[in-house]
């Protein structure tokens, strides 16, 4: 049974979100280091107001096709449109300022400075007294728990506190708020967003991608649990060995499809 | 526990978390309150006479520069063991240009310091575009300092400087405190409004607490990292004047173990070797600690030579306590506060008690042996 859905379902990504133009359109993205494939011709949609899932195997190049999205790699072959327009960027910053960040699985938070701190890490706020540049600290520590409160809907008891000393999902939410805090903000990636988190933490996280596609955001969201997969995401990219083995939309399949996909078991040649 | 949940009211700090920051500030504090109680039964008459006390300002001043440019330093994950040599290679240029060539001598001091600038600045180039590891780079460059110094200078010891250079060593014309005091309380006012209100600062301590988010981040990680290294030469430069005017002679094989005290200063005032942990106001308690320790080791005709056995004892206790603290940190309690407000309080109290213990115990046996050599006037 799982067998037939197989090919019915490649042709469906197309027509997912009723025909509007997708967010991020990633054609025939190649990518190859030194003789490894990492890539084969993979295209990739996500459209506003949606959760994407990426799922596969360790090695099906989720990692290397989203860090070709946030400009970390550059790909061999194949294209890229940010709403309609084509995009291509050199570097991680280029991607940021074009609206597109990524949180990633080790968070890239310094433990040792505040929350608030640490939303504006490299982008600090200031203001000029006797010629020297002094940080603004009761400013960004203000638009620190706006940011969070209105946009994550995340109250933190203590804004003067070590990062180090909260909780993995309040941290992944500290991560989440400097990605968002950028107003042009249009694509968020997150990579195993729930992979370190208990279930409380992670029912919270799950919580808080469903508030970011509310705001119109696109989500992408690398994942290995299908649980989480099927709880928030719209549509489902399955990468299998370099290639996409199918895109799904979540609404319509099932655990045993999906997984079938991932290994790659039940196709017929 | 902290909540995320939104219903959760912000509520106000808890006594422990405000009392958090001045944790590593409070360690030393103790052992301070300690030596004065120990010298209060032993020793009382001669240790807290004015003079006495003043001594023990004078010497920590010299070293309060350093120590609030060395927190920098270690707290992006580095290590300067060159300052000793800086500090005399700078004091014995600005001799030169006095004695040989006539300059004036505030235009010796800001020599001076320019050079201890460059002499960090090398240090700084040599770590992040040699990629030599911090310790062996600037234990080299010690060793470059120290032998230019020795062939500017040979063997001479100069001597008697202008009144600027000495006003600035061990003056009292500004206020009640000695001028290099005030010197001293100024750098280390100044550094912590650097650490806690610049973008150098902030990127310190991010540096040293996860240099690849800095990275991430648009940090440039090894530029700031130079900078670290050319506030450190600079403020060991100003030590090699402070130095000079104390003495008021300088010669190349001064300031000899500058490195070991202010690090030890640096690491007993709670700023953590492993990085991203800094405390200025601990460093500044962490040169008290160091200098009324000394002073105590003097005041009770203990040998020279153990001096350096108690700062040694010091550095291994306070880096074991700090290490064994955050173990308990990552064991799950919230932060250092939540280990004193925890159960295991009495644990914690009982270590602090074995060091305070073990520091009254060196001080006896010093004493004891100090008896042998025979009191002196």
């Amino acid at each position: 049974m799982v067998a037939t859905a197989t090919s019915e379902v490649v042709d469906e990504r197309t027509e997912a979100a009723d025909g509007v133009q997708p967010m991020i359109r990633m054609r025939g993205i190649s990518k190859r280091f030194g003789g490894v494939v990492a890539l084969d011709d993979v295209d990739l949609d996500a459209y506003a107001e949606e959760v994407l899932a990426i799922v596969g195997d360790n090695g099906a190049g989720k990692s290397t096709l989203i860090k070709i999205l946030t400009g970390v790699y550059q790909p061999t072959q194949g294209s890229m449109t940010l709403d309609g327009q084509p995009f291509s960027m050199f570097s991680h910053s280029d991607a940021i300022a074009a609206g597109v960040d990524a949180v990633y699985q080790n968070l890239a938070i310094a433990d040792h400075l505040t929350p608030a701190e640490n939303l504006f890490l490299g982008a600090e706020l200031s203001r000029s007294f006797l010629g020297i540049q002094w940080l603004d600290n009761r400013r960004m520590k203000k638009i620190a728990t706006d940011t969070l409160r209105d946009r994550l809907g995340v109250q933190l008891k203590n804004m003067d506190v070590l990062t180090e000393s909260l909780s993995g999902g309040q941290r992944q939410a500290v991560a989440i708020a400097r990605a968002v805090r950028h107003e042009n903000l249009r694509v968020l990636v997150m990579d195993e967003p729930t992979a370190a988190l208990g279930p409380q933490e992670t029912a919270r996280t799950l919580e808080l991608i469903k508030t970011l596609r509310q705001q119109g955001l696109a989500v992408i969201v690398i994942s290995h649990s299908l649980d989480d997969v099927f709880e928030i995401s719209d549509r489902i990219h399955v990468q299998r060995r370099g290639r996409c083995a199918g895109v799904v939309r979540t609404a319509d399949t099932t655990t045993e499809e999906v997984l079938s996909l991932i290994v790659g078991a039940e196709t017929h040649e | 526990m902290i909540d995320t949940s939104p219903e959760v009211p912000v509520k106000g700090m808890t006594l422990t978390q405000r009392l958090e920051p001045y944790v590593s500030f409070i360690g030393p504090m103790a052992m301070i309150i300690a030596i004065l109680l120990f010298m209060a039964i032993v020793e009382p008459a001669r240790y807290f006479r004015t003079s006495n006390l003043n001594q023990i300002l004078l010497d920590a001043a010299l070293y309060m520069p350093m120590a609030m440019a060395m927190t920098f330093v270690i707290t992006q994950r580095g290590i300067d063991l060159s300052i000793g040599s800086v500090a005399a290679l700078s004091g014995i240029c600005m001799a030169f240009l006095m004695k040989q060539y006539g300059f004036s001598a505030p235009i010796a001091v800001a020599i001076a310091l320019i050079l201890g600038a460059l002499m960090g600045l090398v240090n700084g180039l040599v770590i992040t575009r040699l990629k030599v590891p911090d310790l062996i780079g600037t234990l080299a460059m010690d060793l470059v300092y120290r032998g230019i110094a020795l062939v500017i200078a040979k063997g001479l010891v100069l001597a008697r400087f202008p009144e600027l250079i000495t006003e600035i060593g061990r003056g009292q014309s500004l206020v009640y405190l000695p001028t290099p005091v005030i010197i001293g309380l100024v750098t280390m006012i100044v550094g912590y409004l650097v650490l806690t209100r610049t973008h150098f600062g902030r990127y310190t301590i991010a540096i040293g607490s996860n240099p690849e988010a800095s990275t991430m981040t648009g940090i440039d990680v090894d530029r700031h990292k130079v900078y670290a290294y050319v506030f450190m030469g600079t403020m060991a430069a100003l030590a090699g004047v402070m130095l000079t005017g104390k003495l008021n002679a300088i010669q190349a094989t001064s300031a000899p173990y500058f490195n070991l005290h202010v690090i030890a200063a640096v690491v007993v005032g709670g700023t953590s070797l492993f990085g991203g942990r800094a405390s200025i106001l601990g460093s500044l308690a962490g040169v008290l600690l160091l200098s009324m320790m000394i002073n105590a080791l003097v005041t009770l005709r203990i040998e020279f030579f153990w001096q350096s056995v108690a700062s040694g004892a010091v550095i291994i206790l306070s880096v074991a306590l700090y290490t064994w603290l955050q173990k308990k940190d990552r064991d799950g309690s919230s932060g250092m506060a939540g280990i004193l407000g925890s159960a295991r309080l009495s644990r914690t109290y009982k270590l602090a008690g074995a060091i305070l213990g073990a520091l009254a115990l060196l001080m006896t046996i010093g004493l004891i042996f100090a008896g042998n050599t025979g009191p002196s006037g």
